[in-house]
């Protein structure tokens, strides 16, 4: 079998015989979502306002909380140095575990948003915007992600650091994210923010695996 | 003269000594000038009164904020690529003056904008982006700080650093490639200064200061850290008995 | 395929993304993404509706005026091809002057009439001392009115 695909498969199989681990990381989105109407009061007016950034800000979160996963497992039990050692290009292995990471939190969040979205009050064109943005948008997590995952692999407290990495990389996807959502509101058109996180992707997609595997690789020295 | 042989830091350790008074007495010098222009002989503005001064802390401040971001990135990356020792304590001696230039520029900016703008923050580009470069430097020290073997915290500093530098030129654009509230660039390299010659005196003058400041700080820095790091080595044994 | 051959068909790849990247930044500059619309913007209909935004632009020459009621200011924003009416009620920014840049937050509403909820003042990157803009402007001025004699005497030229 295709190496690429086998590691794909593997970190599949993997999370599905860990089902609590993923899950745990999407209700953490649909809790964290759910207690700002109860924080904020049920104004529907104000809701539907600070909804975008609300979800987004929320989704930001999940992903980055599923970060540590995605090298803690091979790292402890040595698959990764396996991996290190194959003659693939590492970048190309690192690109398929975060496409297998996108998969199982990215693009749940992204299925679940436009629900949680209706909670708010936000019209259907604002829902369908919600769910692209987020479609677009949560590959470009994964990806800036594991760089921060690579970054502290085996390093005390990684878990906090890995917040301090991640999360101000994280800001332009949220402005465009959570703008182009908040365009549908002002009647602008949401083109200009969703070709925004497109380009935001297009840079993360050859640079992200390449930074990543530079990390690993000095976490392994 | 062979350059290659103050890369090593036995060699650099007592080069960065002699020269750290000289930079030291000249950011001190540098800054009174520069103070005194600016206080005291460039006229106040037309439109801002004397509000205006604030920009002989703020725009020296902000130009190394993102000057020395890059250099730390450019020393970082060598310290990769090359494996040298130097280069990558070069890099993280950079990292808190950088951070504090970045406050800095944050800090007299927010000072300057409540009397001028009206308010102390708002977000636009320009202060987005200097607010995340605080955090990139934050990020670089607090990285570095948690890896215990120091050749390993340097390279994953250093990607980190690497990653980052997308930034430095969003944050020097931004005020033209989206309409901000922050104004445009006074000085730049495309066309003639938009500022009277006595303020942009005192403007170069404290701007050669606190590059003064920052290599005098930079390189005290990177003599502890040489200090720390090489405590086992037999020159800086020898360099004890001098005593 | 071989090793190096992979390696080149990668570093393509990768080339090849950054460049539809670039291309949709590219896109993304016609659209608007702005901290500000311009009074042009907004009778194009490009500003939001029933939503809180900024506008951006000149405070017309004589045109602020306070209302009877003493906190509430009135003044319009021009960008030289359209104006919009703006009320406000609150302190005005220190360097808030006529001719001069301003952003203001707030909703348009119904009437036209842009109701603002902060006024911030916009100053340029010039730095000069009063006598210098004085002079500057009283150059400007000279050569509109050069400016405007040339044009009389055209008219006048013609009218003969």
């Amino acid at each position: 079998m295709n190496p690429l695909l086998a590691v794909f498969r593997r970190d599949l199989l993997q999370a599905w015989r860990r089902r609590a681990d993923w899950l745990t990381t999407f209700f953490f989105f649909v809790i964290v979502v759910s207690l700002f109407p109860l924080g904020v009061g049920p104004e529907p007016a104000m809701l539907r306002t600070i909804a975008p950034g609300i979800l987004w800000v929320a989704a930001l979160l999940a992903a980055m909380l599923s970060l540590p996963r995605v090298f803690e497992s091979d790292f402890a039990d040595g698959a990764l140095e396996q991996l290190l050692l194959s003659p693939e290009p590492l970048p190309l292995l690192v690109l398929s575990k975060t496409t297998a990471h996108w998969l199982l939190s990215g693009v749940p969040l992204a299925l679940m948003a436009p629900v949680l979205g209706l909670q708010f009050g936000l019209d259907v064109e604002a829902v369908r915007v919600l769910f692209w943005s987020l479609l677009l948008g949560t590959p470009c997590l994964s990806l800036i992600g594991v760089v921060g995952a690579a970054l502290t692999l085996g390093v005390r407290g990684g878990g906090v650091l890995i917040a301090l990495l991640v999360l101000p990389l994280y800001i332009p996807v949220l402005i465009f994210g959570a703008g182009a959502v908040e365009t549908v509101a002002t009647g602008t058109g949401a083109a200009g923010h969703l070709s925004l996180l497109g380009a935001c992707l297009c840079i993360a997609l050859p640079l992200a695996p390449w930074g990543a595997s530079a990390a690993l690789r000095v976490a392994l020295e | 003269m062979n350059w290659f042989k103050f890369s090593s830091p036995q060699t650099f350790y007592p080069l960065a000594g002699r020269l750290i008074p000289v930079f030291w007495v000249l950011a001190v010098v540098l800054a009174v000038a520069g103070l005194y222009i600016g206080f005291f002989v460039a006229p106040t503005d037309f439109q801002q009164g004397d509000a205006y001064r604030i920009i002989f802390i703020h725009v020296p401040a902000a130009w190394m904020s993102m000057f020395i971001y890059l250099v730390m990135a450019g020393w970082a990356a060598l310290g990769l690529v090359l494996n040298t020792r130097l280069s990558s304590m070069m890099a993280s001696a950079l990292a808190p003056t950088g951070a504090l230039m970045t406050f800095i520029a944050l800090w007299t900016g927010s000072f300057w904008g409540r009397p001028t703008w009206g308010t102390w923050w708002v977000w636009d580009a320009r202060l987005t982006s200097e607010l995340i470069l605080l955090f990139l430097y934050i990020g670089f020290m607090a990285l570095h700080a948690s890896i215990d073997e120091p050749r390993r915290a340097d390279k994953a500093a250093a990607i980190l650093a690497i990653v980052g530098v997308v930034n430095v030129p969003i944050i020097y654009f931004s005020v033209k490639w989206w309409n901000t509230l922050h104004q445009g660039a006074s000085v730049s390299l495309t066309r003639a200064p938009s500022m009277a010659t006595t303020m942009l005196l005192g403007m170069l003058v404290m701007a050669i200061a606190f590059w003064m400041y920052s290599i005098a700080a930079a390189l005290s820095r990177v003599r502890s850290i040489i200090l720390e790091r090489e405590r086992n080595s037999a020159w800086i044994g020898q360099l004890q008995e001098s005593r | 395929m071989k090793p190096r051959h992979r390696r080149f068909a990668m570093v393509v790849g990768g080339l090849a993304v950054l460049g539809i990247g670039a291309a949709l930044i590219l896109n993304a500059f016609n659209s608007n993404l702005v901290f500000f619309y311009s009074p042009t913007q907004v009778s194009a209909h490009e500003a939001p509706v029933n939503r809180s935004f900024r506008i951006g632009g000149l405070v017309q020459a004589g045109s602020l005026k306070r209302e009877a009621d003493g906190v509430t200011m009135r003044f319009v924003v021009t960008d030289t091809a359209r104006s919009i009416p703006v009320s406000y009620k609150g302190i005005l920014p220190d360097l808030f002057k006529e001719g001069k840049g301003v952003v203001a937050q707030g909703k348009l509403g119904e009437d036209g009439v842009f109701h603002a909820s902060e006024v911030l003042a916009k100053h340029d990157e010039n730095y000069m001392p009063p006598e210098a803009a004085d002079a500057v402007e009283k150059a400007q001025k000279a050569e509109q009115e050069s400016q405007k004699t040339l044009v009389m005497e055209k008219t006048g030229g013609s009218g003969r």
